[in-house]
C-alpha cells in the first residue's frame, strides 16, 4: 500500500515533530517554531500588538505556558495565510472569515468586560484579577453584547492546548505515544 | 462563451463515500466516468497524523447560514475534497434495523422508507465484503439479518474492559464494534495498527476510507477525478425530462458546462439540495426534481452526546481505533425510552483519545483553566474513558434547507438551514446523558460527565419515498421527475435510526448504481 514504507515510529524523528512554520525576518526567511518565533520577537503580521497583547495574557492565564510556547505568533502566523489552508479550530466552530476580526473582536470585548469589572485593562491586571475575567468568560454558552465571548474563549483554549500539547513534544509531557504515520512536513503551513 | 467540454456518460458530483461507490460501479460498467470536485485533490499522503493538521480536511468559509433555533453542525460534519467527510470518518459501520426502515407503517411515526431491510440486505452483505469490515455478528444480539464480518473484531484495550465492566453492571449486553477498519491484512491492504489518527484520515488505508476501496477501483476501471470544480446547476433539456449535464466553476471563476448522459449529485446532504434548488428553470420553476416541494425539507441530525470520566486504572486511550472498540444497542428499541420519548439510541464504546482537538482530552470539560487544565490534561492522558451515545432524530417537514439571500463568489445563493430539534431527540439526548454517566460510574469512574449537545450525520433534504406526494426520489435514488438524475448520501434517508449513516449510504448508492446501470439504456438523456 501506498505509503506504509514512509510509517515511522522514531520517536527522535525531527522532522515535522514540531510545530515549524516560515517566518519572515528581515534578514530572510526562517523556519521556527512559533516559541522560537516568539523568542526571536519576529515582527506580528496580522495581530496588532495591542490584540497580541491581549491574546497572549488571555492564553497564558487559559494555559500557563502558552506564550512560552507562541501561542500568539502561531494565531498571527494562521491569521495571515489563506484561510483554506488556516490550522484553527475556528473552521469547526464556523467563524466567520476572516478569522482576525473574530480574534480581534474577542480581544476588544474582553477588554471591555475587564474594564467593567475591575476597571482596568487586562494589560494592567494581576494574575488573580486575570483568573476572575477568565472564569466569567468560560461561563458556557455565554454571550456579551452579542458577542458569542464563550465561543471565543474556547477558540482561544484549543489553540493554546494545540501549541503547548498538540505536538509530537507535547504528547511527550503527557507520557503518551504520538505513534505518527506520516509526521507533518517540516514546515508545517505546507 | 462558456467552456463546453466533451460529453461524458456520467458525471458524479462530489467525490466522497455516495460518490465512491456510483464511480465505481459505473465505471466498471464501461461507462466514462467524470468525477467533480469542490475541494482540492488529495491522495493518502496528504494525510498527516495530527489534529491540528487535519483542519485543512474542513472547509474555511462555510457556504452554509445556520438560522436554528438548533445548530446541525455544519462544518464539522462536512468533508472537503478528494475522499469528502468520509476521507477521515471513523468508519463505524452498523446496520441501519429492519423497523428503521417502517417507522410509519409501525408506530405511526417518521416516515416509511420506500422498501424494507431485505431488500437493502445484499447491498450490505457486498459492501462489507468489499471494504473487508471487522467485528463480530454473532455477539451484537440487535444485528438485523446478515453475512458474517469477513474479518474478526477490532483491538479492545483496557479502556473497552473498564467500560464494558459499566454495562455489564446495569445488566447491558456490549459486543465488538463493527467497523470498516482491517483488523488483518485484506485485499493488498494491511491491517490497522491500532494508533488512534483515524480523525486526521488513515493514510496506510486500513481504514475503508472512499479512495483506497471504491475510487482505486473507479480510477483502474478508467473513471477520472478533477478537483477545484465547483458545480452549481445541474441542466436540463427543454422538456426538463432529462438532465443534459451540470455547470461548474472552476477555482479562478471560470464558468464551464459539462454534458453528460446522466448525472449523480454526491455533494452531501446540504450541497445536493443547494445544487437542486439553484438548477431552477422554466420546466422546473422551484428547483429541478422539486416538484414535490420536498427538495432541502426533513433535514435531520443525529443528536449526540460524549460521555468522559476519570478512572482509577490505566486506560490505554491512546490506542484503538478512534470510532470506538465497543458497541451497545439494547437501548435500540423504538419505544424503550423511560421519559416516553420515540426512537433509538446506541453506544460507541472506547474512543481513542488524542490530548487537543474537538473531541479530544482538553475539550471534554472547556470550563477548566489554568493550572488545574495540566492537571487535568496529566489525569486524562490516562485515566480518562471516553464513550458516544447517538440518538435518532424525527423527519420534520419544517426543518429544511432553501437558499439566502447571500451568495457565494460565484454568485450561486448560500444554503439556510432552518432547524429545530425533534422533542423525541431531545428527550433522547437527556437520557443518554444521564444513562452514560450512570453506565461509567457503574464501571468504577471517579468522576463522569457528559459533554454538550452535539450532532452528528446530517440527513434528509433529498428523501426517497414510492412518489411524488412524499418524497424527491424513488426506491433506486432515482428522481421521480428526471430520470437520468442520481442523488447519494445520507441526504436520501428518509428517517435517520440512530446508526453511524455512511454503511447505509454504501448500501443505497449501491443499490441506485447497480439500478443506472442495468437499465442504462432507457435511463440515459
Ligand atoms: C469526524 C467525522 C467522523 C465520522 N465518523 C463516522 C463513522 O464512524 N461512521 C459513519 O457511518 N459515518 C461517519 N461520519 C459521517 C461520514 O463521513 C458521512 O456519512 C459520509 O462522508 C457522507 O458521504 P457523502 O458522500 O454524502 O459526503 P462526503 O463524503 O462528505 O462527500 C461529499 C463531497 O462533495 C463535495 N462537494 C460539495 N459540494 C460540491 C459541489 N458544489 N461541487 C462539487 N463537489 C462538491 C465535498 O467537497 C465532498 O468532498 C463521520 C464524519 C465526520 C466528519
Ligand atoms: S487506528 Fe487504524 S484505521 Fe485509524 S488511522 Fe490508525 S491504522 Fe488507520
Amino acid at each position: 500500500m501506498e505509503n506504509v514504507t514512509r510509517r515511522t515510529f522514531v520517536e527522535t524523528a525531527v522532522k515535522g515533530s514540531v510545530l515549524a512554520l516560515t517566518f519572515t525576518l528581515p534578514t530572510g526567511t526562517l523556519l521556527l517554531t512559533p516559541g522560537e518565533a516568539r523568542a526571536k520577537e519576529v515582527p506580528l503580521r496580522k495581530l496588532s500588538a495591542e490584540t497580541a497583547q491581549i491574546l497572549e495574557k488571555l492564553g497564558e492565564t487559559i494555559l500557563p505556558g502558552a506564550t512560552a510556547a507562541g501561542l500568539t505568533h502561531f494565531l498571527d502566523h494562521q491569521l495571515a495565510g489563506d484561510p483554506n489552508d488556516a490550522l484553527l479550530i475556528a473552521r469547526y466552530f464556523q467563524v466567520a472569515l476572516p478569522y482576525s476580526d473574530f480574534y480581534t473582536a474577542g480581544a476588544k470585548m474582553s477588554e471591555a468586560i475587564a474594564q467593567k469589572s475591575a476597571g482596568k485593562g487586562i494589560a494592567a491586571m494581576s494574575t488573580a484579577e486575570l483568573h476572575t475575567l477568565v472564569k466569567s468568560m468560560s461561563a458556557p454558552g455565554g454571550v456579551v453584547a452579542g458577542f458569542p465571548i464563550f465561543l471565543f474563549y474556547m477558540c482561544l483554549r484549543s489553540d493554546a492546548v494545540d501549541v503547548v500539547y498538540g505536538t509530537p513534544a507535547g504528547f511527550k509531557k503527557l507520557n503518551i505515544p504520538y505513534m505518527q504515520h506520516i509526521m507533518p512536513p517540516e514546515q508545517w503551513n505546507g | 462563451m462558456d467552456k463546453v467540454m466533451e460529453a461524458v456518460d456520467v458525471v458524479i458530483v462530489g467525490a466522497g463515500a455516495a460518490g465512491s461507490v456510483y464511480a465505481a460501479v459505473l465505471a466498471e460498467a464501461g461507462k466514462s466516468v467524470l468525477v467533480l470536485e469542490r475541494g482540492p485533490a488529495r491522495k493518502l499522503s496528504d494525510l498527516y497524523s495530527s489534529q491540528i493538521w487535519a483542519r485543512r480536511l474542513k472547509w474555511s468559509s462555510p457556504e452554509v447560514v445556520e438560522t436554528g433555533p438548533d445548530t446541525i453542525w455544519f462544518n464539522f460534519n462536512a468533508g472537503r475534497g478528494y475522499g469528502g467527510a468520509a476521507i477521515h470518518h471513523y468508519a463505524v459501520w452498523p446496520r441501519m434495523h429492519a423497523e428503521d426502515f417502517r417507522e410509519k407503517s409501525l408506530y405511526g411515526k417518521g416516515l416509511d422508507w420506500p422498501f424494507e431491510y431485505g431488500e437493502l440486505r445484499p447491498h450490505y452483505d457486498k459492501v462489507q465484503r468489499d471494504v473487508g469490515m471487522s467485528g463480530d455478528a454473532t455477539k451484537e444480539i440487535w444485528r438485523p439479518p446478515g453475512d458474517p464480518y469477513p474479518l474478526p473484531p477490532v483491538l479492545v484495550t483496557n479502556h473497552g474492559k473498564v467500560l464494558a465492566r459499566g454495562f455489564e453492571a446495569l445488566k447491558m449486553h456490549t459486543a465488538p464494534i463493527p467497523m470498516a477498519v482491517l483488523s488483518q491484512p485484506y485485499n493488498g491492504r494491511p491491517a490497522c495498527i491500532w494508533d488512534g489518527w483515524c480523525d486526521a484520515g488513515c493514510p496506510i488505508g486500513a481504514l475503508a476510507n472512499p479512495l483506497v476501496v471504491y475510487f482505486a477501483r473507479a480510477l483502474k476501471a478508467g473513471a477520472r477525478m478533477q478537483s477545484d470544480s465547483a458545480v452549481s446547476r445541474v441542466l436540463t433539456d427543454a422538456t426538463g425530462e432529462k438532465v443534459t449535464g451540470v455547470e461548474y466553476y472552476t477555482s479562478t471563476g471560470d464558468k464551464v458546462i459539462q454534458p453528460a448522459s446522466a448525472v449523480v449529485l454526491c455533494a452531501f446532504t446540504v450541497e445536493n439540495s443547494r445544487i437542486l434548488l439553484n438548477s431552477a428553470n422554466s420546466a422546473h420553476p422551484h428547483g429541478v426534481g422539486n416538484s414535490s416541494g420536498l427538495v432541502g425539507r426533513y433535514l435531520m441530525v443525529h443528536p449526540a452526546v460524549s460521555i468522559s470520566g476519570m478512572f482509577n486504572e490505566d486506560m490505554e486511550n491512546y490506542s484503538g481505533a478512534t470510532g470506538g472498540q465497543l458497541l451497545c444497542q439494547d437501548v435500540y428499541p423504538k419505544k424503550s425510552d423511560p421519559g416516553g420519548a420515540f426512537g433509538s439510541r446506541q453506544w460507541e464504546i472506547g474512543l481513542a483519545l488524542k490530548p487537543n482537538d474537538l473531541l479530544g482530552i482538553a475539550m471534554t470539560n472547556p470550563t477548566i483553566f489554568g493550572a488545574e487544565l495540566h492537571k487535568f490534561m496529566a489525569d486524562g492522558a490516562r485515566f480518562m474513558g471516553s464513550m458516544v451515545g447517538v440518538c435518532e432524530d424525527q423527519p420534520v417537514r419544517d426543518n429544511r434547507i432553501e437558499p439566502d439571500t447571500k451568495q457565494d463568489r460565484f454568485g450561486m445563493p448560500l444554503a439556510r438551514i432552518v432547524y429545530k430539534q425533534s422533542d423525541d431527540g431531545r428527550k433522547l439526548w437527556q437520557t443518554a446523558a444521564a444513562e452514560g454517566v450512570k453506565i461509567f460510574k457503574a464501571a468504577g469512574a471517579r468522576d463522569a460527565w457528559p459533554g454538550p449537545p452535539a450532532g452528528q450525520h446530517i440527513m434528509g433534504g433529498t428523501i426517497l419515498g414510492t412518489d411524488r406526494t412524499n418524497s424527491v426520489l424513488n426506491a433506486t435514488s432515482q428522481s421521480h421527475d428526471v430520470q437520468n438524475l442520481f442523488v447519494g448520501g445520507p441526504g436520501t434517508f428518509p428517517t435517520s435510526s440512530s446508526v453511524n449513516s455512511t454503511f447505509t449510504v454504501h448500501a443505497v448508492a449501491m443499490k441506485g448504481a447497480h439500478h443506472l446501470v442495468g437499465n442504462w439504456s432507457s435511463l440515459k438523456g
